[in-house]
């Protein structure tokens, strides 16, 4: 579904990914930890374009990311994407915020759009504020919110980026369950995140970054019951202390 | 002070009621022309500055810097009498048949209101977080798409409190039409007091109506301001 061929990006002379080899399959939910700074924000930005590579080839669900014929905006309409801090639009309602794409972009049907945005809203549990503001809710409130306008363009996979890492810890759970559920249903998935729990619970595989490269691919219990790299074990011994 | 208060009769009523009701309705008319043109432009300003071309940037800045840095009454001179005799004849006979004046005050006021326009919602553009370009860029909206539904909403009502502000000085300049023959309020009152000699009582009429609209103005933005508060306010 996801696919980087040595994938190498620069940030003027700091290089934030080098040579990543990587697949996410369908129906995958990978997970990408590593410490602050280790490229994975970046990593995980460069399957929409939101950050551009200057070498290397990124396949997504079969359309050459980086590709000159590649339409840039029919492409992002196809990546779910979350962000960390939600980025809901303060302007719009709940439910303008989710029908807003299909109806716009997609040019769907008003009615239609807004039964299925609310049937997502259902799912992740914000039915009853489909007519509020996001500044009258909690940062996990938006961010279910923020999952449910991602899933409404009907993505083929969904990417979170750092999703819970802007909530307070007893939000955090409301997020995450939204996030298993979608796992559940074989959503594929790519999560940057600091919740290892979730890595353990969920994830397919987990993939351990630093310095720009993926130093280990692992399925979750191999890889914090037994890592590998060295670099790996320091970060495991780390957290569990 | 009764003297004062029947010179105040005759100013109110018959003809001269008339020429005053006349020159109202010109200055709402030529206020409301320039303010939606110069709305317009402002958008258009606002949208090409933020492609960040450097051409198209230059081009912006020199816009709003001529605008803000020449007086009104030049702006307005310059395109009823300077800019006015560059058009073909037929052209130029043309608008004459079609109140003339008046299509140039509108213009000059217009373009000139869509230099502090712009300036405003920039800066009110300037308020929104770069993660809601990001969000709408990363749902698949392009450039444009983007600017209209997330950004430049967010903008104005960012910037309302000084586009109210500018609306109002926009509203009061229309008297500078008077200089290119636009028989506005002002110069409804002059002539007013030119038949009547009741100066005092002329422009304490014509003040008490430019206060009323401008207060009505300031009225209707206020209330409009607070109901998108009421919603949008962090």
């Amino acid at each position: 579904m996801i696919i980087f061929s040595k994938v190498n990006k620069w940030y003027g002379e700091y290089q934030a990914l080098v040579d990543v080899n990587a697949e996410v399959k369908k129906g995958e939910v990978v997970v990408v930890c590593g410490p602050s700074g280790s490229g994975k924000s970046t990593l995980i930005r460069t399957v929409n374009r939101l950050e551009d590579i200057q070498g290397g080839q990124i396949l997504y669900n079969g359309h050459d990311v980086y590709g000159v014929d590649s339409n840039l905006n029919t492409l992002r309409s196809r990546v779910g994407f979350v962000f960390q801090n939600f980025n809901l639009f303060p302007h719009m309602s709940v439910l303008d915020n989710i029908t807003l794409a299909p109806t716009k972009l997609k040019g769907l049907n008003a009615s239609y759009v807004k039964t299925k945005a609310l049937e997502l809203l259902d799912m992740v549990g914000m039915s009853h504020k489909a007519n509020a503001y996001p500044n009258q809710l909690s940062g996990g409130q938006q961010q279910r919110v923020a999952i449910a306008r991602a899933l409404a363009m009907e993505p083929p996979a969904m990417l979170f980026d750092e999703p819970t890492s802007a909530l307070d810890p007893e939000m955090v759970g409301e997020v995450l369950s939204v996030m298993k559920s979608l796992a559940k249903e074989g959503m594929t998935m790519m999560c940057v995140t600091h919740e290892m729990n979730f890595a353990r619970e969920v994830a397919d595989k987990v993939w351990f970054m630093d310095a720009g490269r993926i130093l280990e691919v692992a399925e979750p219990e191999t890889f914090f019951q037994n890592p590998t790299h060295p670099r790996a074990q320091s970060f495991i011994s780390d957290i569990r202390a | 002070m009764s003297q004062f208060t029947q010179g105040l009769e005759k100013v109110l009523q018959g003809d001269y009621l008339d020429i005053i009701l006349r020159g109202i309705k010109m200055t709402l008319e030529l206020a409301a022309l320039s303010w939606l043109l110069a709305m317009v432009i402002a958008l258009s300003l606002v949208v090409i500055r933020l492609t960040n071309h450097k051409v198209a940037v230059a081009a912006v800045a020199g816009y709003v810097s001529y605008h803000r840095n020449i007086p009104t009454l030049v702006q307005l001179m310059l395109w009823y009498f300077g800019i006015s005799s560059l058009f073909p004849y037929e052209l130029q006979m043309w608008l004459v048949d079609q109140n003339a004046e008046f299509i140039f005050a509108a213009i000059a006021l217009g373009l000139c209101q869509a230099a502090y326009f712009s300036e405003d919602i920039r800066s009110g553009m300037r308020a929104i977080s770069s993660g809601q370009t990001e969000a709408a860029r990363a749902l698949g909206f392009g450039y444009l798409r983007s600017m209209r539904y997330i950004i430049l909403p967010q903008g104005i009502r960012n910037a309302l409190p000084s586009l109210i502000n500018h609306t109002i000085l926009l509203f009061k300049n229309t008297s500078l039409a008077m200089a290119i023959g636009v028989v506005e309020l002002t110069y409804a009152t002059r002539e007013v007091e030119n038949y009547t000699f009741l100066t005092f009582q002329s422009y304490l009429v014509c003040t008490l109506v430019y206060l009323f609209f401008s207060l009505l103005l300031m009225f209707c933005g206020a209330i409009f301001a607070k109901k998108l508060n009421k919603v949008y306010a962090r």
